[in-house]
Order: structure tokens, then sequence, then C-alpha cells
């Protein structure tokens, strides 16, 4: 459930944070240059903005951020109260395994490597997600308070920088939720009843298929 | 009667629809009542992290924009103050105070003056930094002596009835002033001269250029930019 509060939050937070974006797509200083963004005044298409027009963005940014923050609390004390947090959190060779299974879906690697309940590339990246929401609030409270929340502000670099990494967050949170959604489709759509019904098929599980993208899509044989 | 399956094709079909429908769009239109409640909500988190104390300040390193500080862009022809036609310009300051005054800019000038470089914070999303000189609305406070009731202020410019208004608290910063000044120049009609609101406490849009009349009132007052939709409080 809190799954999918998150997928329309998300999608209004990141429509409404382009189309406010947009009212100033740079990051530059007035009369400054700004050295790591190659876009600067390169304005987002509209067709991936909400809001309509800065200050109706403005309310839809500044009422959406409370839900998903709420969501993502409830999310946490979910998994925690669950234990599934112990299927998340990264342990010795999680590094090594997470290397091996991006080598298994680039055909470097025959056999998928050995996984509990997510391999452990999903792990890292699921692990990512929740430390990308904190970099998220926080440069966002740093860029709306940038006076009052001063001392925030600074550890982000300043106002202009911290504009920056919640935009980069953004970014990389984006990739992520869509990485991982293709990644549904493409390799595990066998888990997809489960989120509702909460019942999972081993037999269908990608390492008993070898699955990569596309590949190996179709169950098993049975012997 | 619906079948199951065919009630998820529905759902679907008008969740990815009504999607489709928002992009670029103001939302649905029930909504609006929900993000008039957030917008309170959040003036309500924006007073609770107002401090008198909290400073904006600008490093060493950081240059000034000059020239690249962004003009008067409402209409096309900018405001200007003409005393032949207007006669001399005045700052009127009444409302609910004991001691209305009405000030020249000599007036103004002769008062204890204080020169600051900060940001500007536009709403929409850039910053610039210039150099402002001026006089602490607290000090003009402090002649005309608002009434307790007073909890509000509003800023009234000679441009075609811009006005916005603000809580006592942020207008009582020591960071906003009355600027005439700016870069070390005396301030022109590009930036709202002969002088104008500003302060970083607040939202570019809330700091009224071609200043004329300062009102202390009980109730808030709106603004030229808040009636259009923007948040009335706009605090930094």
């Amino acid at each position: 459930m809190t799954h999918w509060i998150a997928v329309v939050a998300i999608t209004i937070m990141v429509g409404s944070g382009l189309r406010i974006f947009n009212a100033y797509p740079a990051f530059a200083r007035r009369g400054e240059t700004f050295c790591c963004y190659p876009f600067e005044n390169k304005p987002i298409p509209a067709w991936l903005t909400f809001g309509g027009w800065l200050g109706g963005a403005r309310h839809w940014h500044f009422a959406m951020m409370w839900v998903l923050v709420l969501d993502g609390l409830l999310y946490m004390a979910f998994i925690y109260l669950h234990g599934e947090w112990r299927d998340l959190v990264p342990r010795r060779g999680d590094l090594r395994d997470t290397i091996q299974m991006i080598r298994f879906y680039l055909f470097l690697r025959r056999d998928h490597p050995h996984q509990g309940k997510h391999n452990a590339l999903q792990k890292s990246a699921y692990y990512a997600m929740p430390w990308l929401g904190v970099v998220l609030v926080l440069t966002g409270l740093a860029i709306w308070k940038p006076v009052e929340l001063s001392p925030l502000t600074a550890v982000f670099g300043g106002y202009v920088w911290a504009r920056y990494w919640h935009f980069m967050a953004m970014t990389a949170l984006v990739i992520l939720a869509v990485g991982h959604v293709f990644m549904v489709f493409a390799v595990d759509p066998y888990s997809m009843p489960s989120m509702i019904t909460g019942r999972y098929d081993e037999r269908f599980a990608p390492d008993k298929r070898d699955a990569r993208p596309f590949y190996h899509l179709l169950p098993p044989k049975q012997p | 009667m619906i079948h199951r399956r065919r009630f998820l094709e529905l759902g679907l079909g008008s969740a990815a629809a009504a999607l489709l429908a928002g992009c670029n769009s103001n939302g649905p239109r029930w909504a609006q009542p929900v993000l008039d409640l957030t917008e309170r909500e959040n003036e309500g988190v924006e007073r609770f992290l107002f401090r008198h104390r909290s400073m904006d300040t600008v490093g060493r390193n950081v240059k000034s924009a000059g020239a690249a500080f962004p003009a008067y862009f409402i209409a096309n022809t900018v405001p200007m103050w003409d005393p032949a036609k207007m006669g001399p310009w005045r700052l009127e300051i009444g409302g609910l105070v004991a001691a209305p005054r009405t000030l020249t800019l000599e007036d103004l000038s002769r008062m204890p003056s204080v020169t600051q470089r900060v940001n500007h914070y536009c709403v929409e999303g850039w910053t610039a930094v210039a150099s402002w000189t001026g006089v602490r609305l607290r000090d003009l406070a402090a002649l005309v002596r608002p009434a307790p009731e007073a909890r509000y202020v509003d800023f009234q410019s000679f441009d075609d009835g811009y006005h916005e208004s603000w809580d006592l608290p942020s207008a009582m910063h020591k960071q906003t002033l009355i600027a005439y000044g700016m870069d070390g120049q005396w301030l022109g009609p590009a930036h709202g001269g002969p002088a104008r609101v500003y302060s970083p406490v607040k939202l570019g849009y809330k700091n009224t250029k071609y200043l004329t009349k300062i009102v202390f009132l009980p109730e808030r007052n709106g603004g030229y930019w808040s009636d259009q939709g923007y948040e009335w409080y706009g605090g930094v």
C-alpha cells in the first residue's frame, strides 16, 4: 500500500519539481557560470512537468512533500516491524555479489548468482533509495528555507549547490525507480501478483530461471 | 455485472488517463481546497521556523551580480517617478500607528543607515547577490509607533497598484530595509527607485519596488503576486 502511494506521490513530486525547475532551468547564481550541469538554460519538456505554472507546481510540491515523507516513514516502520529490513541491509560480500550480478546481466557470466529474497544488485538499489530520500528531504529543506535553516544549507555548500544536489538526488531516484519497474516487467513479472496477494511461487523465481531482462522469461519446464 | 478483470482494466485505464491528463496541467480541481489547506499549514511551519537571529550571509569569495542583477520585467515601460508631474517623492507611513509620518528621500537618507550584502531569492529559483543601503524598517516603526493590533504591514507602490502585505515579525527583521541604495549607487528605476523594500527573509516578489506607502494593518491585505496564486507568506 505504501508502495502505491509512493508511486503517485513521487510522480507528482518529480513533475511539479521539474515545473519549478523550468522557471529557471539553470543552477548558476546571476552573474556567474555553473561548472557541473551541461544543460544550463534548457527547459525540461513540458509534458514531463506537472502543476501548470510555477505557483501551482509549488503548491503541489509543498503539499505532496508531506504525503511522501509520511509514506516513507510508514514504510520504514513497516519493514522494521516485519524484520524485512534484514533482507536489505548490505552485508560483507554484497559489493562483490553486485558486480557478479551485473556481469550476469551483461552475459559475462552464464549462471545466475545465488541469491536470497533479493539479488545483490537489487539489494544495493533498494538500500540506496531511502538514503536518496533522506538527501532529497534535507536538500529540499535547505532550498526551501535557506535563511532560516542556513546551517543546513551550508552543509550542502550553499543554496546553489543544495539546489543542484536536490536535482541530482531526484535524477538518481528516478533512474533507480524506472530501472526497478523495468526489471519487474522484464525479469520477474511473476512477482507482481504477490504485491496484492502476498503469495509468491518460488518455482518462478529469477534465479531458478537464470532470467535476464527479456531472457528466460517463461518458467522452466517441469521435470 | 463487472468482472474482476474488467474492473482492473477500467481502473488501470482511468488511472493512466488521469496521469496523461495531468501532464503539465494544474491538476484536478477538487485538489484545490487541499492545496489551500497545506499552504496555510506550511505558513504555520514557516512562521514557526522564523527567527530574528537568523541572518542571510554571502561568502567573501562570492561575486555580486552587478549588471546581471535582473531588472524590472513586469511591464514594458519601467515605472519612473517624475518629480515634474508627481512632485517630490515621499514615503507615507501610516495605518494603525500613533504618529503617522511622511518622509522625503532626504529625511530617509539622514536616518541611521545599514549596508548589507545579501542574496536575492527569487521564487523562480535563481539567486543574485547585491549590496543594499537603506533604513531598517524597525527603526521607521519606532518613529511611528504601531499599535499592538498592527500585526501586518502593507507595502504599496506607485507601480500600477503593486503591493504586498507582510506578517509583522518578517517586517521587523533586522535585514528588512527600506533601501534607497544598491551597490553603492542611488537606487535607479530598473531596481525600484527611489526606494523599495529589500529583505532576504522574503522571496523577491514580496519585496515591493517603487515604494510610496507603508501601512500597518490588523489583517493581511494580500498582494500583487499573492493574489495571483503564489504563496502569501513567501518566506525564505
